[in-house]
């Protein structure tokens, strides 16, 4: 491309400086916030103003920003799920669909387990059967990668359509166990009240959409960056998503590395969807199919780049966006939500376009004419 | 700075190709120092370095791929531009690199015309064969147009990039490393080939770490130290003691390494060892013993089963036939981690892509053959990995750095030290090529790593395409020619021709 008669050339880095890792995320949010501006510009609506309300209700308000740890809960856990298994090039797109098994699998333990335990174990229990959902529903897409070589993005992908259709049907397609049997309006069986955990009110007297999973989603992503870093898994890991053939070469199983990373994937994202249940759900709810937390997680684990840690602030930087968007959308001067996903897709775009800047050196250069 | 005998040299001949202070740097390093160069027309002008002197870098710059930051590229006495390889060949400047660029799928003739920017919509297959069928005719280039380049040898391969950069009309030829896959005798057919472009007034640009070979084939010796020109000598003035000196910055010596002391018992064995991969026969009936304090060398031309046969044996690939031995444990079936349980260490030739995870540090790579336990000692690994940096002069900023920024020499005394000085104590050591790539230096560095392993006891075979690496070491040299041992002498008296002859597959 010739712009003013110079071209823009490439040349790769030897070594990535350390200001790059800061300096580039940071002009991508400011790069996204210019082109969401002119969006609503020409909308019609005051840039500056829309972001202090859109900052006001997403992150600095009271209720904005446990509205925001609210949704961002089980999106830490889907993003864990996408960093886990996208770090050792396993490219799970299965989060959606896993997360819709943890639902069912958490609210059938809660139904049926939890009334009979006390709350201490109650909870967890849902949590684990969560889990072993999540994990059930990437367990053909695991084996079929680990031992034929299938692509794990389009098995996986498959199977959220049909872990849809699932909840649809247990809701609103059957009179089956998970569909409440009191009333004839379509809606989720109730877990015991041992199962569910109260929000948090945060020293208030106020009620929050923050329940006390946000915490151990935090906790799962600490776990999982120190487990990683120290164990002999965590390495072996490391070595097989760095060089496959070093690993072979080690004498490391690339059958049990990739099939257990792509199940503890399964399960991570199956837990986000039993922390629905425990927390503001309470049943299998067809309202999470309306969210897209799983595909948002992919989102958040590239935002991340695959760090559990980072995955953090992403996935609350996300929700942020999502639940300010939302208030946008009932204020005096309602601003479309499309305006919300047009900036949350701007700050992706910009944050994995920062990569090249990462990577490359670019600079302009004259153009000049060969001379034969 | 060394006024360089070239610029003399070139004042009366028509002169093809100039660099003239030349500067391109690299992050932390100077790749080219104010680089002056010169190439006349019909010209066999050889750079000369060992690895990391900048010959490669100034190539680079010669063909368009790299830009230098000061100086000037001087095409037929004009100062030119260029700002890619394809303004490089609208100047008839063309660059055979070391790793080939071509599509594997493809055909010979599809391959040469390949980015190629006058193309018609449909491809004049028929016309293109004939072109190439006449360039390969003319320079003496066997090749077979609609072959398709995946079944090629790599001296093959290499033929077809010459024949790409000839059908685009290069004059200039730079070529990086040429010999590096190429058997005896191929060595020599390019080297006729080289003669034939001379001969019609095209000039090659050698760029070569080899000593040996580039005495024969230049007109001149341009020779690279440290990103700077150390000399320039003609031919007939080139003298290899001279030139080596001139490359190392010091006084060299190349002498046989043998075993000093008496052997002592098998500590590798292979017998009747058959191996078959997607239904073709890889490995066919090999037999070999390996003694304690001996070095036995496999030699051979790559692709005639020299990988097979080192994975066989590390435990990588399990034999259909036949059984390995390693100090007394039949490790056949059980993996790489069962040999290495018997005592087996092995150092693949891929250093950076097999036998070290590039992307990892020091320390974390000298875990990769440790028996782990499930929380990883780094901690020792880090100790260990300073005292290597130490004893072995590893040149690097410190045990955190990823081996991909060490150079390949350091590279492979990482990878070295971490499969000989291993805490378990191996006895048996595979080593593949473990010199290939690197700079004399660096080479004297392994050999007598290899050497004092062999003092200490151990049982090592030495698997290279690299015949004067296996004379240099080996107690005994055996050829291996399309799977199969197809000779076996003792190292003292080998004769070096027969050796020769049975890697090119000529029944002796």
């Amino acid at each position: 491309m010739i712009v003013l008669g110079r071209r823009i050339q490439m040349e790769q880095r030897m070594a990535v400086p350390k200001s790059a890792v800061v300096i580039v995320p940071v002009v991508s949010v400011i790069a996204a916030l210019v082109v969401g501006g002119v969006f609503l510009a020409l909308t019609g609506h005051p840039p500056v103003r829309t972001y202090l309300d859109l900052l006001d209700n997403g992150y600095t308000s009271f209720y904005g920003i446990t509205d925001t740890l609210g949704l961002a809960t089980p999106l830490i856990c889907t993003g864990l799920a996408a960093a886990f298994a996208f770090r050792m090039n396993l490219y799970s797109i299965g989060q959606e669909g896993q997360m819709y098994l943890g639902m069912i699998g958490g609210a059938w333990a809660g139904i049926v387990l939890a009334d009979s335990l006390p709350p201490l174990i109650a909870v967890p229990s849902v949590l684990l059967f969560g889990a072993l959902a999540g994990a059930a529903w990437i367990a053909v897409p695991a084996f079929l990668r680990a031992r034929l070589g299938t692509s794990e993005i389009v098995s996986t992908l498959l199977l959220n359509y049909v872990a849809l259709n699932l909840v649809n049907y247990f809701i609103f397609g059957s009179q089956g166990f998970f569909r409440d049997p009191t009333t004839s309006f379509p809606q989720g069986r109730a877990v015991a009240d041992s199962a569910r955990l109260s929000p948090l009110s945060f020293f208030t007297e106020k009620s929050t959409n923050t329940y006390p999973t946000f915490f151990v989603a935090v906790l799962l992503a600490v776990m999982l960056f120190w487990f990683m870093r120290v164990s002999n898994y965590g390495y072996e890991t490391a070595v097989y998503a760095d060089s496959p053939n070093t690993a072979r070469y080690a004498g490391m199983s690339s059958a049990w590395l990739q099939s257990s990373v792509l199940l503890v994937s399964g399960a991570l994202a199956g837990v986000g969807g039993a922390m629905y249940v425990v927390g503001p759900a309470g049943k299998v709810d067809p309202g999470l199919l309306q969210v897209g937390l799983g595909y948002a997680g992919i989102v958040v684990a590239a935002l991340a780049r695959y760090n559990f840690l980072a995955v953090v602030l992403a996935a609350v930087l996300f929700a942020g966006l999502r639940t300010g968007g939302n208030a946008l959308q009932v204020s005096n001067d309602p601003v479309p939500i499309a305006i919300a996903v047009v900036l949350q897709g701007a700050v992706l775009l910009f944050a994995l376009g920062g990569e090249l800047f990462r990577r490359n050196k670019v600079t302009l250069v004259r153009v000049q004419k060969a001379t034969t | 700075m060394v006024t360089s005998a070239s610029t003399q040299h070139d004042a009366g001949a028509a002169l093809a190709l100039a660099a003239r202070a030349v500067t391109k740097r690299f992050p932390g390093v100077v790749a080219n120092d104010q680089v002056n160069f010169d190439l006349a027309r019909g010209e066999v002008h050889t750079l000369l370095g060992e690895n990391g002197a900048g010959k490669s870098t100034l190539a680079s710059v010669l063909c368009g791929l790299y830009r230098p930051e000061a100086g000037q590229v001087v095409r037929d006495g004009k100062e030119i531009r260029l700002n890619s390889p394809r303004d490089g060949l609208a100047h008839g400047i063309a660059m055979v690199h070391q790793h080939f660029r071509l599509v594997d799928r493809f055909t010979v003739a599809e391959n040469v015309v390949l980015g190629h920017k006058s193309l018609s919509f449909v491809l004049a297959t028929a016309e293109i064969e004939a072109k190439v069928a006449a360039i390969t005719e003319e320079f003496g280039l066997p090749l077979d147009p609609r072959a398709v380049v995946g079944e090629l040898s790599a001296g093959e391969r290499q033929r077809v990039e010459i024949v790409k950069a000839l059908y685009q009309g290069a004059e200039i030829l730079l070529l990086d490393e040429p010999t590096a896959l190429l058997a005896p005798p191929e060595v020599e057919k390019l080297f006729s080939t080289v003669r034939a472009m001379t001969h019609v007034g095209k000039s090659v640009v050698f760029v070569s770490h080899k000593l040996g070979e580039v005495v024969d084939i230049s007109d001149r010796i341009t020779v690279m130290r440290g990103g700077r020109v150390t000399g320039s000598v003609r031919r007939g003035e080139a003298d290899v003691r001279r030139l080596a000196e001139l490359m190392v910055g010091r006084e060299i010596n190349i002498v046989p390494r043998r075993a000093k002391s008496q052997v002592g018992d098998v500590l590798l064995s292979a017998s009747q060892v058959h191996l078959e991969r997607d239904g073709a026969a890889m490995l066919t009936d090999i037999n070999l013993e390996v003694r304690g304090g001996e070095i036995v060398g496999v030699a051979g031309v790559a692709g005639n089963g020299q990988r097979d046969l080192a994975e066989v044996i590390a435990g990588l690939r399990t034999p259909q036939q036949g059984n390995v031995t390693v100090c007394g444990t039949p490790t056949a079936g059980h993996g790489a981690r069962g040999a290495r349980r018997a005592g087996l260490a092995y150092v693949p030739e891929d250093r950076l892509g097999t036998g070290l995870a590039p992307s990892m540090s020091i320390r974390d790579n000298l875990l990769l053959t440790r028996e782990r336990n499930f929380l990883v000692d780094r901690k020792s690994a880090l100790h260990e990995a300073e005292t290597f940096i130490k004893q072995l002069e590893i040149k690097t900023p410190g045990p955190l750095t990823p081996t991909r920024k060490l150079s390949g020499g350091n590279a492979q005394k990482v990878l070295l030290a971490r499969e000989l000085f291993a805490v378990s104590g191996a006895r048996v050591l595979v080593v593949c090529s473990p010199t290939r790539g690197l700079d004399v230096g660096a080479v004297e560095t392994v050999h007598a790593l290899l050497d004092e392993a062999r003092d200490a006891g151990k049982a090592i075979l030495l698997v290279s395409e690299d015949l004067d690496e296996v004379m240099t070491l080996a107690d005994r040299v055996m050829v291996l020619y399309r799977g199969r041992i197809t000779l076996e002498q003792s190292g003292l008296d080998t004769n070096v021709d027969r050796v020769g002859r049975a890697m090119a597959g000529i029944a002796t």
